[in-house]
């Protein structure tokens, strides 16, 4: 699924196909050379690869919507993982396991993502053009009010019971909060085994359910108006449709779907690091996103699931690869982050550089109409 | 009706059934650690003794062997609890078999179980009682150290 007609590359042949591929090809070389140094056994590495795109995926699909409607990449996601952060949190001081746990997290976190949306959708229209920087600094003005509502008001004013939880001078949340009693609930309802490779149905039932319910909005009515404001605003203007009202909606949307992305990423994992599991999500979300192909403008569920492969393949090998053939695991530790860094970098450079020779090209053949009016 | 009426009857009706999904996570989601002990417990004068052994099991699972004095637990979700307790008398005896359900209070998050005295059919505050855990003495005030950029992260 296209969420965006724009074509960065039309151009036919091989070298024009390299070109539109140049990242995720990069990232199949990279793959290539370090999975054999690396050492680890097929069944390994699918297992981990399974069990990271069962993590992984629905908080990155949280990220197509925006793009679909012309934001660009969603920085602000992390205010949806902060959300979803605070749903469980509850839910843990709740006592309420497994399943129900997780949906009542999911429950929760909707008020609270739906607002957060609503205010960064409020602020990315007054900042119309500058959508990613706004929402990468509105992310950590949350991350601000965040650490407050945790650090100082759960537990003094949000009641928070359980000392396991609580800080031991009666107000604050832990820096580790335990989900234990909800871990890989979803992934292990369903569960079924291939040769030691444990394939997480349930989990992928709802990312392929999430997968059908991205490609049955983007026909319906508001799909299309968001379509239409990505590809050109002022038209979409001109053709009735309230530009501000579905910029802000897909920004709800992708909020309230990263809130539940983070939630399913978190019960995976079993424990919750308060004052950090959401920092850096978004960052390793859109790296994914782009190591798969995707750009500023354009994402497929395709890309996604390209690019969740690659870069964790990435993740799990460099490593180890890096202790191969330096001796210091740390070298791959920093080559993955500078590789995560290093790809949003890129696509952000080709992403401006293209919109510059875009505007380039239509000032000179607006140029060549206006002379051609002259003669 | 008018449309903007239909649209707030749709918003409400989706906000009840979201209570409604809540309301019943709360219920059937309700996690409880229950504890077995079988231990001699004095009740109104009268002393019901430990026995050799008990095996605790839940869905045909053993989750605790039980000798005399000694103290096992399970996890379970919900209020209606079931399990099977085989009683052994003596050593090389056979186990008799008692299939027990019971309602355990929500408001618990652990509950004590005094299996001599729930077998020895007395009343539930018998042989019912929550588990308090203790503060560890002197416990060190964590530093909370709100991370604000992660270089590395372990795992992602």
């Amino acid at each position: 699924m296209k969420t965006s007609s724009t074509h960065s590359n039309p151009g036919k042949g091989i070298g024009a196909f390299m070109g539109r591929n140049s990242v995720p090809l990069m990232f199949i070389i990279i793959c290539a050379l370090f999975i054999p140094i690396s050492g680890f056994s097929f069944n390994y590495l699918l297992n981990e690869i399974i069990t990271r795109m069962g993590r992984n995926i629905f908080l990155i699909l949280s990220l197509l919507i925006p793009i679909m409607a012309g934001m660009g990449l969603n920085f602000g996601m992390t205010l949806g993982a902060m959300a979803g952060q605070i749903g469980l949190i509850l839910v843990a001081d709740w006592q309420i396991w497994g399943i129900p746990g997780i949906i009542l997290a999911m429950i929760v976190s909707i008020p609270i993502s739906v607002g957060l949306g609503l205010l960064c959708g409020k602020i990315l229209n007054m900042a119309k053009g500058r959508e990613m920087v706004t929402g990468y600094i509105t992310s950590y003005f949350f991350n601000g009010i965040y650490q407050m509502v945790v650090l100082y008001m759960m537990g003094s004013i949000i009641p928070i019971l359980h000392s396991s939880i609580k800080l031991p001078r009666g107000y604050g949340i832990r820096n580790t909060v335990s989900l234990l009693n909800m871990r890989q609930s979803l992934d292990n309802l369903l569960a079924i085994r291939i040769s030691g490779v444990k394939i997480p149905v349930l989990t992928f039932i709802i990312i392929a359910l999430m997968c059908l319910l991205i490609v049955w909005f983007r026909r319906t009515k508001l799909g299309q108006d968001m379509r239409a404001v990505g590809q050109d605003m002022q038209v979409a203007r001109d053709a009735g449709i309230n530009v501000e009202r579905t910029r802000i909606i897909s920004i709800v949307l992708s909020t309230v779907l990263a809130s539940f992305g983070m939630i399913i990423y978190l019960q995976n994992m079993g424990n919750l690091s308060t004052y950090s599991s959401h920092t850096q999500i978004g960052m390793f979300c859109i790296a994914a996103l782009l190591v798969g192909g995707a750009s500023v403008e354009k994402a497929s569920i395709g890309n996604v699931f390209l690019g969740v492969t690659l870069f964790h393949t990435m993740f799990i090998v460099a490593p180890q690869a890096g202790a191969k053939i330096t001796g210091d695991s740390m070298i791959g530790e920093y080559f993955r982050v500078f590789v995560s860094y290093g790809v949003i970098t890129i696509a952000l450079i080709m992403y401006e550089t293209r919109k510059r020779r875009n505007k380039l090209i239509s000032g000179r053949q607006l140029q060549l109409a206006q002379n051609e009016v002259e003669k | 009706m008018k449309r903007s009426g239909r649209v707030f009857l749709y918003r409400a009706g989706a906000v009840l059934v979201l209570f409604a999904i809540a309301a019943v996570m709360f219920v059937v989601g309700r996690g409880h650690t229950v504890f077995f002990d079988n231990k001699t417990l004095e009740y109104e004068g009268q002393s019901y003794p430990s026995v050799y052994r008990m095996v605790v099991k839940n869905k045909g699972e053993e989750v605790a062997k039980l000798n005399k004095r000694e103290r096992g637990m399970t996890a379970w979700m919900g209020q209606n609890f079931e399990m099977e307790v085989d009683v052994i008398l003596e050593k090389n005896g056979e186990p008799t078999t008692y299939p027990i359900k019971l309602k355990l209070p929500y408001s618990q998050d652990g509950i004590v179980l005094n299996l001599p005295a729930m077998l020895a059919g007395l009343p539930r505050e018998a042989w019912m009682s929550e588990f308090i855990p203790s503060e560890p003495l002197g416990a060190v005030e964590e530093e909370v150290i709100p991370v604000e950029e992660e270089l590395v992260p372990a795992d992602i």
